[in-house]
């Protein structure tokens, strides 16, 4: 008989919450009520939503229960009182916010995450594993490649490129010996869907470049994977070895004469190694900078052979669209932009975590949908960043822009690999841009000028208005700069460096204009600029600033405006950071 | 000679396939394999740009030489776009200037200062012109780390641009990689790993990356401006008075062709050997290396494949027809023997006239057969007789009149300065006092010598060094050298010192004899002490007697050394200067008289083998002129070859230190006229060759392409 399953999360996200831990008292409570022959422990990946640790009691026809924010010590109580006398634990049980997040989404390459344990291959075989190798092999090599091209898959890496066009480039180009490669240096802050893929779904990945090895005439595969993964590259150490044992990798996959092998190459944490010619140097181990381009790496790549480089996430959607057809992915999205794309959705929303959806459903249904809206209820939406550092910030008025390409590109941000960040009026656009300005001037690799020197000059800029010292000089200059290193920089990461400076000056110029005119900051960040004086229009006399004040600066009583002492204070912000209303300029 | 190092290799060659392209309305027509750059400045639309170098693969770092092409997104980069047929590119759009002004404004943004007139980086900027971005702005460069005080160059941080062509240079031209990028961003510099001295670094000190920077980040630390630039970066070369391809025979030597190196030292000079072993080797002191460590063992190494020579060379030698011209080689010293050698080879019946019972000159007299063996020398003059140049031994020409009436159509007057000068001290006419060149060649012919006792040598040249250790040879219990300066003064060379130190003489310095008298059976030698005062004109400190001081020193005998004069018959007929010197033209060694050369020692006063030999080798070329040929004597014995741009890495390249050819023990060389010093051996002969810092390679690096004068 099938087993019921005890899926926990144990993902990075989970095993720092101590979902180990869990496991371990889960495996005691069943030998101790003598269940291990009726429940099976599945240790799987993290499925994108942070809820300490997720488990679900599923049984064999699909009926499941989640519980979130279980605690280790939690596994007594939840053996006792649901596996054993079959009722839920109430209070442990996933709430409306964990429905919402799963409820507007389609899960496509994160189906297995939070479903399998990514270090049994069988499991991945039981779900269809391997099925599209298989189809993939009785194909001739060309249409493979065909097939992916005409699924509309595009690379989720950033750029957009055809997935399997980009195989046709590099299958026609001569060379004896060629390469495929995972870029799975995910570089973006607060991007993790690599991670998560790597941990939850390896298999997935491994499959997809086989698939892409075959596709290409390679026999060589690379993984280039962030050394902070640890726990990804463990799991695809394992996978590799387990798709080895049996027969996946290797001499003579599945006997068809057709050979290839994985290696993993652990990057050192640059941001430009995502960059496909920085990553290639990376692995030769060159100094990780990207060359100009063409050759493009489908003609001259690794070690000067002809090389396919894919993000982890497109490598993921290749099974797929095999086993179910260019016709079935082809089907989801609007044209231009099929399939799914996994967000990494973040910032100042109810729920944050990795969201799969259709190609095509616009920001607003994915933000108040699987985002669960705004955190704070009394501080409106100001803006979102997508794209990561070098992608744009768009204002409410796009809020309805349908996520593909395209569209998102006519905007000034870019689709890149999927980083989103939802802020709200408590943010500043001109130190947001600052920020992610920071980042870029930080990862340059510093070999084209406009990308080393540009970026920081425009930062100096941006710290200058930001400290209450602007000029309107600034702004044309800001523009300028922007506009060139766009039009000159070497690689995509320049060009798209000031895209966050050009989005905020093209959506919120007001904000600009009163940091350099007014010296204000509407969102009260940046301190220069900040007053400390408490708006009596606004205040709702709740005396929340007062216990945070760490200084005792600031005076209130009950039913009283409160006011802040200027002599005392030393402008933490606490008091701004805790005021529900704004209240505090 | 890197040329087409870059995109080219990276491209699918299309052998010479030619395509076409417009730029700017010009129809350009260039190589397959080109890129954009390369096509406009072959057509000579010459499109700004700071990192390319037509020796270096190109990166496209400074974005100065982009372009609009007509179906391609933006700006790329012409140094790293291919040439494509059909292609239509424009360099100079109201858009592309105002980015090239945008771009300046950043490279100087981040440059400490102007950059100097001189600079390509000036050049560009003037070319480009300048915008004020921002007013108010002021330059921030790196301002990392204070400038950087390397031997020979200084590395100034603030001003180096990252254009990234020293790194290139080092490392993929020169493949040392020695330097490269260090930190990322803006942070970015050119550095060592570790911020280690570049001589721990692996770097060979070729300084291409000094010659290839535009910015004046790396520099020099003495100008270098033409038209003496070549000559002080190669300085071995320029000092060696025949200029022999010192680099060239070195890498040979290095890499193993030791009659390739011979032959390379043959097209200058008829005595490798002889030179190998004694000589006086300026361009060892000029060497650059020395300024790291110390310099090569140039003569040395000469010795070694002089050593191995298997007379490959012989087979190369042409003896052009007869001409019919008759020459007359007055002295056969190496002055004497070079000028027959070349004449010789041009065709021309030579003679060679030696007062002598041998040949040689200097050579065979008055160096001592421990520094140069009789048969080496004996040897290689046997070369010169074998190509049919008649030597007369025993046979002082007392008047060139004489030879002309024997039908000879030119002379050439090598009599050097055998004419030892004297102290001046009264006394001095003694018979036990001798002269140094005498007692020489006193010594080289044989004569017994009756010098016992204790000897006193008068001089700090090389020939009191010689004097010095020949007598401790033949019989002196001990042989004192007396020098009016210190040892810092002496013109002998250091080693000659060192070895006579070692073999026992002893030095008097600061001291100088005044009168000279009988002392029972000694010489008594009265001296006055000496201090050292001002630098005269030669730049050694002047000796000042102190007033008072006066010393006796006894002696059993005397030999002086303090300098020679020529001593050239009256019937030479040939006007001489105050200090009895032949007067000839310095470039074509020709007299006043007509047919009458001179050179050697007799025109310069005593100097060294190979200073004659050069002189030699002047009159060589006039006198064939003169009797109406063409004057070219050099003879190329093996094809120029590309000296390889690639050094290769070697960790311990700079702490490598000379090797000094081994010598026997000083307690073995008494007595006797044994050779003391000895062969470098093979392995050490080629580590002392790999020391080389290959000066020669920055000579040949391409100059980059700089704006037009005027912007049209």
């Amino acid at each position: 008989m099938e087993k019921i399953k005890i899926l926990i999360c144990m993902g990075t996200s989970g095993l720092s919450a101590g979902a180990e831990a869990l496991a371990k008292n889960f495996e005691k409570e069943l030998k101790r009520h003598k269940l291990a022959g009726k429940y099976r422990i599945v240790r799987t990946g993290d499925r994108g939503l942070f809820r300490d640790i997720l488990v679900d009691i599923a049984a064999p026809g699909g009926d499941r229960v989640t519980y979130e924010y279980v605690k280790p010590e939690d596994a007594a109580r939840i053996t006792e009182q649901h596996l054993l006398r079959g009722e839920p634990v109430k209070e442990l049980l996933a709430g409306e916010d964990y429905k919402q997040f799963f409820a507007g989404q389609m899960r496509v390459v994160l189906a297995n995450c939070g479903e399998i344990d990514p270090e049994n291959i069988e499991d991945y075989i039981a779900c269809g594993g391997y099925k599209a190798l298989a189809l993939a092999l009785a194909m001739a090599p060309e249409k493979v490649a065909q097939e992916v091209k005409s699924s509309g898959l595009r690379g989720r890496g950033g750029a957009g490129f055809l997935t399997g066009l980009k195989w046709e480039f590099c299958r026609a180009a001569e060379g004896d010996v060629k390469y495929v490669i995972c870029n799975g240096d995910e570089g973006d802050p607060g991007a993790f869907m690599d991670r998560s893929i790597l941990e939850g779904d390896p298999q997935a990945v491994i499959e997809g470049m086989i698939i892409a090895g075959y596709a290409i005439g390679a026999c060589e595969g690379y993984v280039y994977c962030r050394a902070e993964y640890p726990l990804a590259i463990k799991r695809l150490e394992k996978a590799i070895a387990q798709a080895g044992e049996k027969g996946f990798l290797g001499k003579s996959v599945f006997k068809s004469g057709f050979s290839f092998d994985i290696k993993i190459k652990q990057g050192a944490g640059a941001f430009v190694c995502g960059e496909e010619t920085a990553l290639i140097a990376s692995i030769e181990g060159r100094r990780g900078m990207p060359v100009p381009r063409p050759p493009f790496p489908a003609q001259q790549g690794l070690w000067g052979k002809p090389t396919t480089i894919n993000n982890v996430e497109t490598f993921a959607n290749v099974g797929h669209i095999l086993t179910k057809g260019a016709k079935w992915f082809s089907a989801i999205g609007p044209e231009g932009s099929k399939g799914t794309k996994v967000f990494a959705l973040a910032g100042k929303v109810k729920n944050t975590g990795l969201v799969e959806v259709p190609m095509g459903t616009t920001l607003r249904s994915l933000i108040f949908g699987p985002g669960g809206g705004m955190l704070h209820k009394n501080i409106g939406f100001k803006g979102v960043q997508i794209g990561g550092p070098s992608g744009g910030c768009l204002p409410e008025s796009l809020l309805d822009t349908p996520i593909d390409y395209e569209s998102i590109t006519r905007t000034g941000a870019i689709m890149g690999s999927g980083g989103m960040v939802v802020m709200d009026k408590l943010t500043c656009m001109v130190d947001m841009a600052r920020f992610f300005l920071e980042f870029t001037v930080s990862e340059s690799c510093g070999k084209c000028v406009p990308c080393r020197v540009g970026l920081k000059r425009m930062l100096e800029a941006l710290e200058e208005i930001c400290g209450g010292k602007g000029r309107p000089a600034h702004l044309e200059f800001l523009r300028e700069m922007a506009t060139a290193i766009k039009d000159t920089a070497l690689c995509g990461l320049g060009n798209t460096a000031p895209n966050s400076v050009l989005t905020t000056l093209r959506y919120f110029p007001e904000e600009y204009k009163e940091h350099i005119e007014d010296k204000a900051c509407r969102a009260s960040v940046c301190v220069p600029l900040v007053k400390f004086e408490v708006v009596e229009s606004k205040c709702i006399k709740c005396g929340r600033c007062l216990s945070v004040c760490p200084a005792g600066a600031v005076v209130w009583q009950k039913k009283e405006y409160a006011g802040i002492d200027k002599a005392k204070c030393i402008k933490c912000k606490a008091c701004i950071n805790v005021c529900p209303v704004m209240a505090i300029k | 000679m890197h040329k087409m190092q870059g995109l080219h290799q990276c491209l699918p060659g299309d052998g010479d396939k030619m395509i076409e392209l417009r730029i700017d309305d010009k129809k350009v027509e260039v190589k397959a394999g080109a890129t954009v750059l390369e096509a406009a400045l072959q057509a000579g639309v010459y499109i700004p740009n700071l990192c390319y170098h037509p020796d270096l693969p190109p990166i496209g770092s400074c974005r100065l030489c982009i372009v609009e092409i007509d179906g391609v997104r933006g700006a790329p980069a012409s140094c790293t776009t291919p040439a494509k047929e059909g292609m239509v590119v424009r360099t100079d759009t109201p858009k592309l200037r105002n980015l090239r002004k945008d771009i300046l404004w950043l490279i100087l943004s981040a440059y400490s200062g102007d950059p100097e007139k001189a600079s390509q980086l000036r050049k560009v900027a003037d070319w480009i012109g300048r915008k004020d971005l921002l007013p108010g702005s002021v330059p921030k460069p790196a301002n990392i780390l204070p400038a950087l005080y390397d031997p020979f160059f200084v590395r100034d941080l603030d001003k180096c641009i990252l254009c990234g062509r020293c790194v290139r240079m080092c490392r993929d031209v020169r493949k040392t990689g020695a330097i490269g990028l260090v930190n990322r961003g803006i942070k970015t510099v050119v550095g060592t790993g570790c911020n280690a001295p570049l001589k721990d670094s692996g770097c060979k000190f070729c300084l291409a990356c000094v010659e290839v920077c535009p910015s004046g980040a790396l520099y020099d630390k003495e100008k270098l401006e033409e038209p003496e630039r070549a000559k002080k970066l190669l300085p071995c070369v320029n000092t060696c008075p025949a200029g022999i391809d010192i680099p060239r025979y070195v890498r040979l030597i290095a890499s193993g062709k030791y009659q390739d190196a011979l032959e390379v030292i043959r097209e200058k000079v008829p005595f490798p050997l002889a030179l190998g072993y004694a000589c006086n080797h300026a361009c060892e002191e000029a060497c650059r290396r020395g300024s790291l460590n110390s310099p090569i063992s140039i003569r040395a190494l000469k010795r070694f494949v002089a050593e191995r020579d298997s007379g490959r060379w012989r087979s190369k030698l042409a003896i052009e027809p007869p001409t019919g011209k008759k020459v007359a080689v007055v002295g056969a010293g190496p002055g004497g023997l070079t000028t027959a050698w070349y004449l010789r080879q041009a065709g021309h019946a030579v003679t060679v006239f030696e007062a002598l019972s041998e040949p040689g000159g200097m050579m065979r007299s008055a160096i001592p057969a421990y520094r140069l063996p009789r048969k080496v020398l004996a040897g290689e003059i046997s070369e010169i007789t074998a190509i049919g140049v008649k030597i007369v031994t025993n046979s002082e020409v007392k008047s060139i009149d004489a030879l002309f009436e024997q039908g000879f159509d030119a002379v050439f007057v090598a009599v050097g300065a055998p004419s030892g000068m004297k102290m001046g001290a009264e006394g001095e006419n003694d018979p036990r006092i001798m002269d140094g060149i005498y007692f020489l060649q006193a010594v080289s012919f044989g004569k017994k010598s009756d010098i016992t006792g204790e000897v006193l040598v008068v001089g700090g040249g090389n020939v009191a060094m010689d004097v010095a250790r020949t007598a401790l040879r033949v019989g002196a219990k001990k042989v004192t050298v007396l020098y009016r300066r210190t040892r810092e003064e002496m013109p002998a060379l250091p080693e000659e010192v060192e070895e006579a130190v070692k073999e026992g003489v002893k030095f008097r310095f600061l001291t100088a004899p005044e009168k000279i008298f009988s002392l029972g059976k000694k010489l008594g030698v009265a001296c006055i002490l000496m201090k050292l005062g001002e630098p005269d004109a030669g730049g050694r400190r002047r000796p000042v007697p102190i007033e008072g001081s006066k010393i006796v020193i006894k002696a059993d005998r005397i030999i002086t050394a303090i300098g020679q004069r020529p001593a050239v018959p009256d019937g030479f007929a040939l006007p001489l200067d105050k200090k009895c010197c032949i007067q000839a033209d310095p470039e074509t060694m020709a007299c006043s008289r007509k047919g009458v050369f001179a050179g050697g020692d007799a025109v310069s006063g005593p100097a060294s083998i190979i200073e004659a030999v050069q002189a030699g080798r002047k009159a060589a070329v006039s006198i064939d002129k003169y009797l109406g040929g063409s004057g070219v004597i050099d003879r190329l014995f093996i094809p120029a070859e590309e000296p390889p741009g690639c050094l290769g890495r070697d960790e311990s390249f700079c702490s490598c230190e000379r090797a000094e050819p081994p010598s026997i023990s000083a307690a073995k060389r008494r007595n006797n006229f044994n050779l003391v010093e000895l062969s470098l051996k093979e392995k050490d002969a080629i580590a002392a060759a790999k020391r080389c810092l290959r000066c020669e390679l920055r000579l040949k690096i391409s100059k980059a392409p700089m704006p037009p004068d005027k912007k049209e």
